[in-house]
């Protein structure tokens, strides 16, 4: 166990910052949470206990309103860590969930089929244009960047066209299907859950098959990854159909959480997808990050978001204390922690003699 | 603390008279808890050809860094015609007329020679709009003095050769008025001919009274163009001599503390079993190559930079298109479009540039080592990490890495392990042909020996292995034929035992072949 | 070689696209009549098709005008992109229409455009947004801080009922910061509020127009205040509706009391919401496209008529009570 974790606190000194990062936040968001006005009486695994003028923040249902928003993102994230890992990037997933969500809707209200079938479509809907995406960047070699900026603006026509510029409402028409389908998948259980079994079967991908060695090793050198023999393109097909379907899954939620599957929905989320890969500690050079580095990314921005929301702080300021973060998060990533000590040594030494 | 006091163990016998144009005294860098220098000291006179040198990790290219500004040092105290001064980056060092020519080029591949010379050259007065013409005219004269006047100023840098590319760098270094020059392992990609172009650029030098700094591990080079030599060996000054009083043994036990052998030939375990057979073979880089290689032989390549042996390599591991001729592998044709088919084949390429083709320099030694073969430690998609783990182990003992750890990232090791970590990667492979290219490039003396032992030993399993390498009497010494190539053909095919690098070098410098000179571009 | 058949493939399959989208949105007239037997040129720069309220805009039109067969009617989409629009009635005014409409996606930089068109002699109606010069033959809108207005007094009244004097704890959903509509929706609705100090803005949050942005806005104003809530207002219906959803999650019984009030109407989304009794009240924001056909019809057909400068459209509310009236 202390050889476990001493190797831990050696070899994954980004991820121990973001860690630190992370407490960090938390700690803010604890001691600046508005307090419940009476008692709170906590009900976990069976044990109860009250307290008084609790943090709002630490309530149970804060806690898990604030995971279920940001699942949508954080499932992205998860793909999005991959592709970022190869060394490129994936501008298309805000549209594709567009598309999951419109083509989710209008199987359920309009063709009334089952939920698992409208599901099932859309993410293979999703997973289809990141199919795109990825053999168009294998065989194409042309940037990502430049293929998936225009699956991003194709998708949304698309996404558009299908149901005509109009948003398809789940409990206006008459299907049961849909309104079953809106409750389930809404339940916070649902979406927090398969987040968390998402982000499980993306670590261990990447952690210990072959296909997460290939990515590592295609983003670290390129070059070197075609010289030692790897499969690049079907690495690359797999990485961004992984990335669509994962946009598709996040579709999927967001059509239920809304009850509409809205052609405008995913607008700009690409951004806050890679930032928090970002801030996960992943490099867009490629070749260094990880998906538990991801899992903090997203918990950073959803417990800032967060926080800053029970304050009721102005939508302006919110997004520049989000960029500051951002940065800070990242810096803190690049510095080293003996520095730190050395120049903390360094001070107190000075300021004693 | 300023007056200058003797350093640490420092030489003060048999130096040129006179006040040193730079002295070093006390130099140290630490990176993070890693000690590269550790308070060496150094004098260096204008006029004087002066040898870093010591073994891969002695901290030779780092202090040539420290000097130019390159690299900030932990702590030194530095003087320049007798007054301290203070080099934290190299605009101070442009400033104080301190120049460091990399060993891979700074340059900007796209820009023009011209512009390349002036772009943060602190004596090139920008004016309002860019000219070109000024431009121009302020680089000729430091081109003429590396002797490339006859080259136009608007060439773009990416067209020319490294040894071209690295006479521009020398001269934006002169058209910074620079007075002390470091040359940071400059003859490593250069052919002979280039090297002796080089030397003659350096001897002009001296005569003009700069200081060169000339960072190397190459013997032959240090006699035959150096006045004094300063040996370091892990971190700390060894020594300083002039050439004409020391000698080779002397120097190698300075560096390493014992000898080495030099007069071994290859293992000759050559069978009469053709295993690779290429005929005419025609590619973008190669206009006519014939060579045939039995399973147990080794083949050298030699030849002049832009000959084609790299290419020849490229050729077999499918990464360059084959324009015309036929390569028989095993009996079976043999014609791969890419490197996974060669692999297939059993053909193992050891890329030239380990850092840019090789290593994925992020990653750990165990994976870098079994990332050819993770096919088959693959378990319906999962790796095996036991067996993974045996099987890099194993190698890593064959090859006789020294490492850390086998989870410690591949860019913390010296030259010399990466490259044994390379080596391994195609050792676990299996194959039966495998092309070096320059398997010691970068590596020091240790570690070549090792290198050698593994070729030989492949030999002896009865593999087929076509080697090429800049440095003859290595090729010499492992070889048991030398082929030179000269201008993408076969020029000629020797028996490296009975042959002298004089007769290889003629073969790959001369011209008079009876072919045509080969197109531009 | 095999990047050309990719490349020649996907070429092959964006033409096919180019065809197919162009039987899909020729807003030719409806109807079998032809371009024989139309007279009159209507073309409609529309600022940004992929709206709810645009779309319905559209279709209400096309509708409308297939009633005149005399008419041809032609939709331009601007795509949210002001240099689009630009570009789009500079081509217009080359085909010389007899009547162009305008919804302009922004106030500076459509108006020299539109100076054009008036210059050629084309008659130009302006819908909803402002130009900054005068640029048009008439302007017809709907104005965003009465409906605020409205709004206002409509909480107002409620609050009243509810807790017996004007007093309560407001949510806001606010629509995209810098955005006109949004503003003016604020201003018209404070300007009511502000004179009752019991009424209290317990928490303002940005939706952004977006029901998914709104939601987890309501989720953390619903946390911040624990729950205690008696009204939400938000600048549009879907943000309205989000909010719904959100405290009928957290408390069903508490959903049946708070008040939430949207903006916007459109049939069958903020009026469906009244009347399957998610929102109190909507209040209308009018599409213009009735009192457009009805002005540019008369301008077409009548050498004679003078529009006014600006007709300003009323808003309605939209309560349970006005949708059982209108059944009635």
């Amino acid at each position: 166990m202390k050889q476990w974790l001493t190797n831990f606190l050696t070899h994954r000194r980004d991820l121990v910052q973001s860690l630190i990062v992370l407490a960090i936040l938390f700690t803010f968001a604890v001691i600046f949470s508005p307090r419940t006005r009476g008692e709170y009486t906590y009900n976990l695994f069976g044990l109860s206990c009250t307290v008084e003028h609790w943090p709002i923040f630490l309530k149970i249902e804060n806690l898990t309103d604030l995971l279920r928003a940001n699942s949508p993102v954080a499932i992205i994230a998860l793909g999005m860590t991959f592709v970022i890992l190869t060394g490129g990037i994936d501008l298309s997933v805000g549209s594709t969930i567009a598309l999951s969500a419109v083509v989710c809707a209008t199987l359920l209200v309009e063709q009334q089929t089952s939920m698992a079938t409208a599901m099932i479509a859309s993410m293979v809907a999703g997973g289809l244009v990141g199919l795109v995406n990825g053999g168009l960047i294998a065989l194409l070699r042309i940037q990502p960047f430049i293929i998936t900026l225009a699956t991003m603006i194709g998708i949304r026509g698309l996404a558009r066209l299908v149901v005509n510029n109009e948003q398809i409402g789940l409990v206006g028409g008459q299907s049961d299907s849909a309104i079953h389908f809106a409750h389930i998948m809404s339940q916070k259980s649902v979406v927090i859950g398969a987040f968390l079994l998402l982000a499980i079967a993306f670590g261990l991908l990447l952690w210990g098959t072959v296909l997460g060695r290939y990515v590592r090793a295609m983003g670290d050198n390129a070059r070197a990854a075609q010289y030692a023999g790897l499969p690049t393109r079907r690495v690359l097909a797999a990485v961004y159909t992984l990335t669509g379907l994962l946009a598709g899954v996040a579709g999927v939620f967001t059509c239920a959480r809304t009850n509409n599957g809205n052609p405008n929905e995913g607008i700009a989320a690409e951004l806050s997808v890679i930032a928090v890969v970002v801030i996960g500690g992943t490099s867009l050079a490629g070749g260094r990050g990880s998906v538990t580095g991801t899992v903090i990314g997203a918990l950073v921005i959803a417990i800032l978001t967060n926080i800053l929301g029970l304050n009721n702080v102005d939508a302006n300021v919110q997004s520049m204390i989000m960029a500051l973060v951002i940065i800070l998060a990242v810096v803190a990533q690049t510095i080293s922690l003996g520095a730190v000590t050395r120049w903390w040594r360094q001070w107190r030494g000075s300021t004693t003699n | 603390m300023n007056a200058p006091r003797p350093g640490h163990g420092y030489d003060e016998v048999m130096t040129p008279s006179g006040q040193p144009l730079l002295t070093a005294r006390g130099v140290s860098k630490h990176f993070g808890g890693v000690v590269a220098l550790d308070d060496v000291s150094l004098d260096v006179f204008g006029g004087e050809v002066h040898a870093l040198m010591g073994e891969n990790g002695a901290g030779k290219s780092t202090l040539g860094k420290v000097l130019a500004g390159a690299l900030p040092p932990t702590a030194a105290r530095l003087t320049i015609d007798g007054k301290p001064v203070s080099i934290r980056n190299p605009l101070d060092a442009q400033r104080l007329g301190v120049t460091i020519i990399f060993q891979e080029l700074d340059l900007f591949a796209h820009l023009s020679i011209a512009e390349n010379i002036a772009i943060g050259n602190l004596r090139y007065q920008e004016r309002f709009a860019v000219s070109y013409r000024a431009m121009a005219q302020f680089a000729r004269p430091a081109l003429s003095r590396v002797g490339l006047s006859e080259l136009s100023p608007h060439t773009p840098v990416h067209s020319l050769s490294v040894a071209q590319q690295q006479l521009v760098a020398i001269a934006r270094a002169l058209s910074m008025n620079a007075r002390v020059i470091v040359f940071d392992e400059s003859t490593s990609a250069l052919t002979d001919e280039a090297v002796e172009r080089l030397f003659a650029v350096i001897d002009q030098l001296r005569r003009d009274g700069v200081a060169c700094l000339y960072v190397t591990h190459k013997m032959d080079e240090v006699f035959r163009i150096c006045d004094r030599i300063t040996v370091l060996r892990d971190g700390r000054y060894v020594g300083t001599r002039p050439a004409k009083q020391t000698d080779m043994a002397e120097l190698v036990r300075m560096m390493i503390g014992h000898d080495v052998r030099s007069d071994a030939h290859a293992a000759a375990c050559a069978t009469d079993r053709p295993l690779l057979s290429i005929n005419n073979l025609r590619t973008a880089g190669l206009r006519d190559v014939s060579l045939q290689v039995a399973a147990g032989e080794v083949v050298g390549l030699a030849g002049l930079v832009g000959a084609g042996r790299g290419e020849v390599g490229r050729a077999l591991f499918g990464l360059d298109p084959i324009l015309g001729g036929q390569m028989t592998l095993k009996g079976q044709p043999y014609r791969p479009h890419t490197p996974r088919q060669a692999m297939k084949r059993g053909v193992a390429l050891l890329p030239r540039d380990r850092k840019a083709e090789g290593l994925m320099m992020q990653m750990s030694v165990r994976e870098n080592a079994s990332i050819a073969v993770l096919d088959s430690l693959n378990n319906l998609g999962w790796i095996r990490r036991r067996r993974e783990a045996q099987q890099t182990d194993h190698v890593g003992r064959q090859t006789r890495l020294k490492a850390a750890a086998p989870q410690a990232v591949v860019s913390s090791l010296s030259g010399g392990n990466q490259q044994k970590v390379l080596i391994g990667r195609w050792l676990l492979r299996e194959a039966d042909l495998y092309f070096l290219d320059d398997p010691t490039r970068g590596v020091d003396i240790g570690a070549k020996e090792d290198i050698y032992a593994i070729i030989e030993d492949l030999a002896r399993r009865g593999k087929a292995v076509l080697m090429v390498s800049s440095e003859l009497p290595e090729l010499l010494r492992c070889c048991d034929r030398v082929v030179v190539l000269n201008e993408g053909r076969v020029a000629a095919d020797f028996d490296a035992r009975r042959t002298t690098q004089e007769q290889v070098l003629t073969h790959a410098t001369s011209a008079a072949a009876g072919h045509a000179r080969p197109q531009a571009g | 070689m095999q990047r050309g058949l990719i490349t020649a493939a996907v070429l092959a399959v964006s033409l096919c696209l180019v065809g197919c989208g162009k039987t899909e949105s020729g807003n030719a007239p409806a109807g079998a009549s032809g371009e024989q037997a139309a007279k009159y040129l209507v073309i409609f720069s529309q600022c940004n098709n992929a709206e709810p309220y645009r779309a319905e805009q559209n279709k209400q039109f096309a509708a409308a005008f297939a009633r005149y067969p005399q008419v041809v009617f032609v939709i331009t989409d601007g795509q949210a992109d002001a240099a689009k629009q630009i570009s789009q009635i500079e081509n217009a005014i080359q085909r010389q229409p007899d009547l162009l409409i305008v919804a302009p996606l922004e106030r500076n930089s459509l108006t020299a455009v539109m100076g054009k068109a008036m210059e050629a002699g084309i008659p130009t109606i302006c819908l909803e947004r402002d130009i900054a010069q005068p640029n048009y033959t008439t302007f017809i809108s709907c104005d965003n801080v009465e409906i605020g207005r409205m709004a206002g007094r409509f909480i107002v009244e409620q609050l009243t009922k509810k807790n017996g004097s004007p007093k309560g704890r407001v949510v806001e959903l606010t629509g995209m910061k810098g955005v006109k509509a949004a503003g003016d929706r604020h201003d018209g609705a404070y300007e009511i509020l502000d004179k009752y100090p019991e009424i209290e803005t317990v928490f303002s949050g940005t939706g952004n127009w977006f029901q998914n942005e709104a939601m987890t806005r309501m989720e953390e104003a619903y946390n911040a205040t624990e729950g205690r809530i008696d009204v939400v207002y938000g600048h549009n219906d879907p943000m309205a509706y989000g909010a719904y959803l959100v405290v009928k999650e957290k408390n069903p019984e508490l959903a049946k009391q708070v008040i939430f009030v949207g903006v916007d109407g459109l049939p069958d989304e903020g009026q469906e919401y009244v009347r399957k009794g998610y929102l109190s009240a909507t209040f209308i924001y009018p599409l213009c496209v009735d009192k457009a056909v009805e002005v540019g019809m008369k301008i077409l057909e009548d050498k004679d008529f003078k529009p006014k400068t600006t007709y300003i459209l009323p808003s309605a509310a939209v309560t349970p009570e006005t949708l059982a009236a209108k059944t009635d």
